[in-house]
């Protein structure tokens, strides 16, 4: 436990170091607050709700949902490119676990991004962008804790696509594709309710909307009661599931690494 | 001239080939750029099954603008993609030197060294895109409408390569601009809505300061009756020209910074 | 061929204060502090020679080299190549020259290595003629046949460098620079490789600037080595007259029956020999050096052998390297010390 301890301290600097690159981040998370703001003022211009949800709570959702979309994903591209480098036999004759000293550094990263990053622009947005607390403080509570749910659920996905390296080298495009398939999947862009009716039973049955929709919905009081906490158990299976399927697809992928050496 | 193109064709061909040789992810890249801009768009399409339109503009008046950024940034990931990469894999491993004791231009065979097999997607999805509005605008498609549509769309993409080439040649005196030419390439996406439903400062800024306003919005004005933009529509091959006319004096400085530093 | 008058290279680096304060004061005031990599260096190389640029890490080389290339400026001085001014007239000057830097590869990673040659064919505008006998010579010399189908990224170090060498003589460049072309290579492929270079002289009459660690390649191939430290040429002439001067030095290796912490010369040799530092701890071990003017290899091994008790010993050569190593062990010092050897 200590050594993990250790790796997502060492993490945290690493990530202080690359201030260019959060500076970097930090504007284009502006830059997209911007646009997505504009961009629902226009579509309110001419009305005042969209299925129930007034501006206020529009803007609440995305701008939540934007930001817990950037937690969602973790460490899959460090493992990806230690995969496709070949390094990853040597990783395995580490005294750790790979994939535990990665999820430690992933927890590294995302709390110092959360102090440094999101904090900063969220409160910048709350002020400015006529963002909303939830309505009750049980709410707010339970949306914490499934918005952890949802980023582990993020973080395995991420893990289980990353070892899809194993036969691919396009680690460019495995990335953008998974990117693109949680945004359109989990709510990150526009609330579920939204779309089309077939669309929403269809997610029903994916992963995707564990990770972004069901906490922010649960924040922006679309979920209550009953309706919240079966969601919030869906996740919880979820959860189990992917942790499951990461440990199976790993030990298929490591038989390939010491039978066919990568 | 005639010797760059046949050179630049030699450089495509060997490209191609090892593009062939990693099938598997080709596919993987075109499938999934076309994935990424089709997020865009079933957000727009989902958005519009709420509402008629968007400040006046219709959805496929949006979705034609969409279409033409798509097409014309594709233009730049398929050919000038290596942009991205002047820092980190070029000046820092010493391998820009590598281009300098060649007999050649050494942007040309930068921008030569790589041609990006994912920017295919993006055409696709462009055109497709493109085509769907199309027949929904007020406007008789004749020859020379489709002309000057493709001229818009080549001007579009030579302003994203120019913007991209501006900040990357930074990388002469800072060793990796990346941060900088990421975050300045993440304003294009204000480039997909209508320009009229921001603020005028970014406006002002997206139109005569990074002239990302080009790239989509205007070109696509131009085939929109009544869209007042007509005018300053036809302004888009020139900013394309003047674009890339001071990027390319740009680079010639960097170049001559990196040539008296050697970082 | 190769003229260089008074050259000089300066950098600026910018000195910054640590931390976020310092991030920004420099924003708007920069101190700068000028390092002077070159120090005006004089050279003039005449065609179809094969020099040895030598010089420890830092010394100034490969700015050198940079500035001989046309990649870098100078700040002071004349450079021509072939009545060019590399820097001036880049393109021009590329077209006659061929190089290697190290192990960065100049060819084309993913593509076959035949592929890359016939790229470069058309960069370098090699009439198809020349550039089919070139590549078959080439093919031959340098046993090239199984590798043109593979793609760069495949070969090994060895397979490589050969392959790297061949497309820097393709274009049959007049000068041809080489930076440390047999790093890290297996004896048989650095004695293909310098058997290369000089058939490649012999030839074609190219001009050949060599930097390198390895001794061997120098001997081997050089005519003429230039030593440069500090930014400074030490050295500039001929393999013989260095080692003319220097070559009467020799070494002795004793190993000894028994253990000597401190071991004491005889008597006899006191005046005309010393005992070099131990480079480990063992105690059987005893180096003498000694120069061939004072004394004979025969006379010292006969008095080491009256008083102590030896059970072998090796006589090292009067080797290059060893020579260059106590010149750059020197430096400045050592010149005013080869002038008084006079």
């Amino acid at each position: 436990m200590r050594k993990y301890i250790e790796f997502a301290r060492v993490q945290m600097q690493v990530h202080a170091a690359y201030s260019a690159w959060f500076w970097a981040n930090t504007f284009s998370v502006l830059l997209r607050m911007l646009v997505i703001y504009f961009f629902w003022k226009a579509v309110y211009s001419s009305r005042t709700e969209i299925e129930g949800l007034h501006f206020d709570g529009m803007i609440t959702y995305i701008i939540i949902a934007m930001f817990l979309q950037m937690f969602v994903s973790g460490v899959g591209r460090e493992l990806a490119h230690t995969i496709k480098d070949g390094n990853v036999a040597i990783e395995l004759m580490r005294p750790y676990h790979l994939i535990t000293r990665l999820i430690a550094m992933d927890i590294g990263d995302k709390v110092v991004y959360f102090i440094r990053g999101a904090l900063p622009l969220g409160l910048l947005a709350f002020v400015f962008m006529d963002i909303t607390l939830p309505e009750t403080w049980q709410g707010g509570v339970l949306f914490l804790f499934s918005a952890i749910l949802g980023i582990w659920i993020g973080t395995f996905f991420d893990l289980l696509i990353a070892i899809l390296a194993f036969w691919t080298i396009n680690l460019w495009g495995l990335e953008v594709m998974k990117e693109a398939v949680i945004s359109f999947f989990s709510g990150a862009l526009v609330p579920l309710i939204l779309f089309p009716e077939w669309f929403q039973t269809a997610s029903l049955f994916l992963p995707f909307q564990a990770m972004v929709y069901v906490p922010v919905a649960i924040y922006t009081g679309i979920l209550t009661g009953t309706e919240a906490w079966l969601a919030v158990g869906s996740q919880v299976v979820w959860a189990v599931l992917l942790f499951i399927l990461l440990r199976v697809l790993w030990s298929f992928a490591m038989k390939k690494v010491t039978i066919f050496g990568g | 001239m005639i010797r760059y193109m046949k050179l630049y064709y030699l450089f495509c061909k060997q490209n191609l080939k090892v593009m062939m040789e990693y099938r598997m992810d080709f596919l993987l890249g075109v499938l999934s750029v076309m994935l990424q801009q089709f997020a865009g768009i079933f957000f727009v399409k989902i958005v519009f099954d709420h509402i008629h339109e968007l400040n006046g503009w219709t959805f496929y008046e949006i979705l034609f603008i969409y279409g033409i950024a798509a097409t014309g940034r594709s233009i730049h990931h398929i050919f000038f993609d290596n942009l991205w990469t002047l820092g980190w894999q070029y000046i820092r491993p010493g391998k820009f030197d590598r281009l300098l004791i060649r007999p050649i231009n050494p942007l040309f065979h930068f921008i030569a060294d790589r041609l990006q097999q994912d920017g295919f997607g993006q055409l696709f999805i462009g055109i497709i895109v493109i085509s769907t509005a199309m027949p929904h605008l007020d406007i008789s498609w004749g020859v020379l409408e489709f002309a000057i549509l493709v001229v818009m769309i080549i001007a579009s993409g030579f302003i994203f390569v120019a913007i991209n080439l501006f900040f990357a040649t930074l990388s002469f005196w800072m060793v990796d601009s990346l941060p900088i030419v990421w975050t300045i390439f993440n304003l294009s996406d204000f480039a997909r809505y209508p320009l009229t439903i921001y603020h005028k400062g970014i406006r002002y800024l997206l139109t005569w300061i990074i002239p990302y306003g080009f790239t989509a919005f205007y070109p696509a004005a131009y085939f929109i009756e009544g869209s007042g933009f007509e005018k300053l529509a036809l302004l888009t091959p020139i900013i394309a020209v003047i674009s890339c006319i001071a990027a390319y004096w740009f680079w010639n400085r960097g170049l001559r910074a990196f040539t008296s530093t050697g970082s | 061929m190769i003229i260089v008058n008074d050259l000089e290279k300066h950098y600026r680096i910018a000195k910054r204060d640590p931390g976020l304060r310092g991030a920004i004061k420099s924003l708007f005031h920069r101190k700068y502090e000028t390092k002077k990599a070159v120090k005006g260096i004089n050279m003039h190389i005449n065609a179809g020679e094969m020099v040895g640029y030598i010089g420890a890490n830092g010394a100034g080389k490969s700015t050198t080299i940079k500035m001989l290339t046309g990649i870098l400026t100078p700040t002071s001085g004349e450079v021509k190549v072939n009545g060019i001014v590399p820097y001036e007239n880049r393109k021009q000057n590329a077209s006659h020259i061929g190089a290697i830097f190290g192990q960065r590869t100049q060819l084309f990673w993913d593509i076959p290595v035949r592929e890359s040659y016939e790229l470069l064919k058309h960069i370098y505008e090699i009439p198809q003629k020349q550039y089919e006998e070139t590549l078959a010579e080439f093919v031959d010399v340098l046993h090239l046949g199984p590798l043109l189908g593979i793609p760069v990224r495949q070969l090994s170090l060895g397979q490589k460098m050969r392959c790297e060498l061949a497309a820097a003589f393709l274009h049959r460049p007049k000068v041809v620079y080489l930076d440390e072309p047999t790093i890290g290579l297996d004896v048989a492929v650095k004695v293909r490789i310098r058997a290369f270079i000089k058939q490649m002289n012999a030839r074609y009459g190219t001009t050949v600037l060599l930097t390198t660690h390895d001794m061997q390649d120098i001997e081997e191939i050089c005519q003429r080595i230039i030593i440069i430290d500090d930014g400074n040429v030490i050295y500039d002439g001929s393999i013989q007259d260095i080692k003319s001067q220097f070559g009467e030095k020799r070494v002795i290796h004793f190993e000894l029956e028994d253990s000597i912490t401190e071991c004491v010369l005889p008597e006899e040799l006191k005046k005309v020999a010393k005992i070099l530092p131990r480079t480990d701890e063992d105690h059987h071990n005893v180096s003498i050096s000694f120069s061939n003017k004072d004394i004979s290899g025969a006379e010292v091994i006969h008095s080491m052998m009256n008083q102590y008790s030896v059970a072998d010993l090796t006589i090292a050569d009067a080797k290059i390297e060893t020579i260059v190593e106590e010149i750059y062990g020197r430096g400045m010092k050592g010149r005013v010390h080869h002038e008084e050897i006079h």
